[in-house]
């Protein structure tokens, strides 16, 4: 819509608006339809509602009651969704890609979009016999439509045959969810489990050996993974195959390669934004799902021990979701042949840097990724612990108009040449980030300590923690930016910048004032 | 004379123009089974989630145990078994998952109790909470909230989740056993014949007000007209008919 306004409003009509480079392109383009496109997925499969693990449909078993047959329980929301996804597609084809002139298919990606939904809705609806079997199915079901709709792409498919590849999908996935509701709406859910008896007769006895929790700490750092920290693995394990199947595509292009890597390794800290959204939450099918239900309320916790849970979860949550990703790149460089490329560059690169710091680097770049994942899932609880609507949606429209503004702002700083003058100013830029960190972190500081929320001891424990892991990365900053181009104190105010303190801090205060209002 | 379990002193609580509690003054003793009775609305769980510290006082103090709840939350939370009027068990735990994790918090659990509980309650170990009907959810409750023996038993509406045969029997015993044992019971209501059956003490409250707060017996003495002794029922609708054109009386 910004660009729809700028094309009608500022520029001349018929001067297009470039969008020449892939970056530009996704964030103007690609990102709003991906975003919006997950919604309506999650919306009119209404799997905002559901249990994805489960083995019942996930389709809402109040509107079995209405007045409907079971083709139109299943065709109705087909119908809505399919509608939505065509115009999705008008949308963006009006509003992003004709102010930029791009050449784009007219009718195909609406009906790729379509297809999706409707089998994803297919999937969802349908009862299986195991738990989590649905996420099986749809990650290999909608990751084959999705490979077969690349490669047709890669091979230059006219749009006939795009069309033609497409267009029976939709009836082939109503009839399927027809199926699907039709054995949701009796009750009919298969059960295979009785079949695995001997894998059960092991689960019970690992469920035995844990039986006991050493201590409370430990049995709710449990109650936050179970409730909240599978989501961001699973997630990008759905995620993964539609991007590292690009490799087989890539071939020896190294550029290619390389892009689909970053994006490999961007996904988990971008899954975790989303992510981030239910881990305050204390239960989201509550009415009041900001508030923190009785039942965690009451547990005899302190509010640090209760936050003290979900940074643990979180902890496991990005170890789980971090060890997938690197299995599943191994495994799709070796096997899709990419592999020689990636290691020919280490060895370029590393040549030129040296071995040590090609190492450091490496492993610098990982951590950033790791603990960007993890600063992710947890860096917005201080908002969502205060179970405070108002606030939490407000600081919502706050983080998309920073994403919507974004590309245009570095887009306008790229094309306006003033890269210099940014970077002359990024020192104050960043004292003034620092100082406004340093006040807030003494405020919260003292606000804890007032409170009673954090004791002496973790308050001074945290705060030696923080100076030694600042200290530790200013020192690795230096040691391998070693450039009279970049101060060193610079790399101090990124060094404090880098490493969480302010916000984090504040998440007991926020839980506080939520828990006991 | 030992320090009462629960001292609340003029405790007032305002929801923006609403005042929900207007200086509500309380003391429990020891051992006693309380009944805290009043219309839907009257303010009975704003008066117990000041007890638990999920509502910080706005003027007045709560003290439980002689602690401040909002300060100590351990201190007072590892004492009190709750039963929460919106059931909000995680719907996702399966029963034993929810034993397991629930005794983590208490030193004192005591399994055999808490399986001899299970047992008669008759829930299923491999069941998930979310499939139970209202009545086992609040059977699941119970036993998580009784399991530890807790000081304080705090039951926000329980009836609402259980049949009559659980209400008059398994409860009035579960009751009855942790007075006799000489823990504390507070429980709310606004079903005025199973308070009757159950409670020492009887606190009626009122738009926000205490209207009455006294053993039962001498309610009921207090209240006997031509040597007839009246229902609570009857005398609840008395006091609050009562205090709806005329000023508390407490």
């Amino acid at each position: 819509m910004v660009l729809a306004t700028i094309k009608i409003v500022v520029l001349a009509r018929g001067l297009p608006i470039y969008l020449d480079s892939p970056e530009s392109f996704g964030f103007v383009v690609m990102v709003p339809v991906t975003a919006t496109f997950t919604y309506l997925l999650a919306v009119f499969s209404f799997g905002l509602d559901g249990d994805l693990g489960a083995r019942r449909s996930m389709y809402p078993p109040r509107l079995f009651t209405r007045p409907l047959t079971t083709g139109e329980l299943a065709g109705l929301p087909m119908l809505y969704g399919t509608a939505a996804m065509f115009v999705l597609w008008l949308v963006t084809r009006l509003l992003a890609l004709w102010p930029t002139g791009s050449q784009v298919p007219s009718l195909w990606p609406a009906l790729m979009l379509a297809s999706l939904l409707a089998w994803t809705q297919a999937l969802m609806w349908m009862p299986y016999p195991l738990p989590g079997l649905r996420i099986i199915v749809a990650v290999l079901w909608l990751g084959t439509i999705d490979t077969i709709a690349i490669l047709a792409l890669h091979f230059n498919a006219r749009e006939s045959l795009m069309l033609g590849i497409l267009a029976p999908q939709i009836p082939l996935a109503y009839l399927v969810a027809r199926f699907a509701v039709a054995r949701a709406r009796r009750g009919d859910v298969p059960d295979w489990r009785g079949t695995l008896a001997r894998l059960t007769q092991v689960a019970d006895v690992a469920s035995q050996r844990r039986q006991d929790f050493r201590n409370p700490a430990r049995a709710q750092a449990w109650f936050e993974w179970r409730r909240h920290g599978r989501s961001l693995p699973v997630w990008v394990a759905v995620l993964l195959p539609f991007e590292l199947v690009l490799l087989w595509v890539a071939g020896d292009s190294t550029s290619l390669v390389f892009t689909i890597l970053l994006a490999v390794l961007l996904t988990p800290p971008f899954v975790a934004t989303f992510a981030a959204a239910s881990v305050s939450k204390s239960n989201p099918s509550a009415s009041d799902s900001y508030g923190v239900t009785p039942f965690i309320a009451t547990r005899p916790l302190t509010n640090a021990e209760l936050v003290a849970a979900k940074l643990k979860m979180a902890v496991w949550s990005t170890v789980a979701a971090w060890v997938l990703v690197l299995i599943a790149i191994a495994l799709a460089l070796e096997l899709s042949g990419t592999s020689a490329v990636v290691v020919e560059r280490w060895h370029r690169f590393s040549a030129v840097v040296g071995d040590p710091r090609a190492v450091v680097l490496l492993l610098l770049i990982l951590w950033g990724c790791i603990a960007s994942t993890w600063t992710q899932l947890v860096q917005s609880l201080y908002i969502g612990l205060t179970g405070r609507a108002a606030l939490i949606n407000g600081s919502v429209v706050l983080v998309l108009g920073f994403f919507v503004l974004f590309g245009p702002f570095a887009e306008w700083i790229v094309e306006t040449r003033r890269l210099g003058e940014i970077w002359s100013a990024l020192p104050l830029v960043f004292a003034v980030l620092v100082a406004l960190k340093m006040i807030a972190a003494v405020w919260i500081g003292v606000r804890l300590y007032d409170r009673r929320l954090l004791s002496d001891r973790a308050l001074v424990t945290g705060a030696a923690c923080w100076s030694v892991a600042v200290l530790a990365l200013y020192g690795l900053l230096v040691w391998l930016l070693d450039t009279p181009h970049i101060p060193h104190y610079l790399l101090m105010l990124l060094a404090i910048l880098s490493i969480p303190l302010a916000r984090l801090s504040a998440a007991p205060l926020a839980l506080a004032w939520n828990r006991h209002r | 004379m030992s320090e009462p379990v629960i001292s609340v002193s003029e405790l007032t609580r305002r929801f923006d123009s609403k005042t929900a509690l207007d200086s509500v003054s309380l003391s429990m003793p020891h051992g006693a089974v309380y009944g805290l009775v009043g219309a839907n609305g009257a303010g009975k769980t704003t008066l117990i989630k000041h007890i638990l510290g999920l509502l910080r006082a706005q003027s007045g103090s709560v003290r439980v145990f002689g602690l401040d709840p909002v300060a100590d939350p351990v201190g007072v939370l590892s004492r009190i078994g709750y039963l929460s009027e919106e059931n909000d068990l995680p719907g996702w735990m399966r029963v034993d998952e929810l034993i397991r994790y629930s005794r983590a918090f208490y030193p004192a659990w005591d399994d055999a109790y808490a399986e001899e509980l299970r047992q008669s309650f008759a829930l299923e170990p491999a069941a998930k909470i979310k499939n139970l009907s209202k009545g086992q959810k609040a059977r699941a409750g119970m036993l998580i909230a009784l399991s530890y023996r807790p000081d304080l038993l705090v039951l926000d509406e329980p009836s609402s989740g259980l049949d009559p045969i659980v209400r008059r029997d398994i409860l009035g015993a579960i009751i009855r056993t942790i007075a006799h044992e000489g823990r504390t019971v507070l429980f709310s209501s606004h079903l005025l014949e199973e308070v009757e059956q159950v409670a020492d003490h009887v606190t009626m409250i009122d738009r926000g007000k205490i209207v009455l707060s006294a053993p039962l017996e001498d309610i009921r003495e207090s209240h006997r007209v031509d040597g007839r002794v009246p229902s609570l029922d009857e005398i609840f609708v008395a006091r609050v008919g009562m205090s709806a054109v005329a000023p508390s009386e407490e």
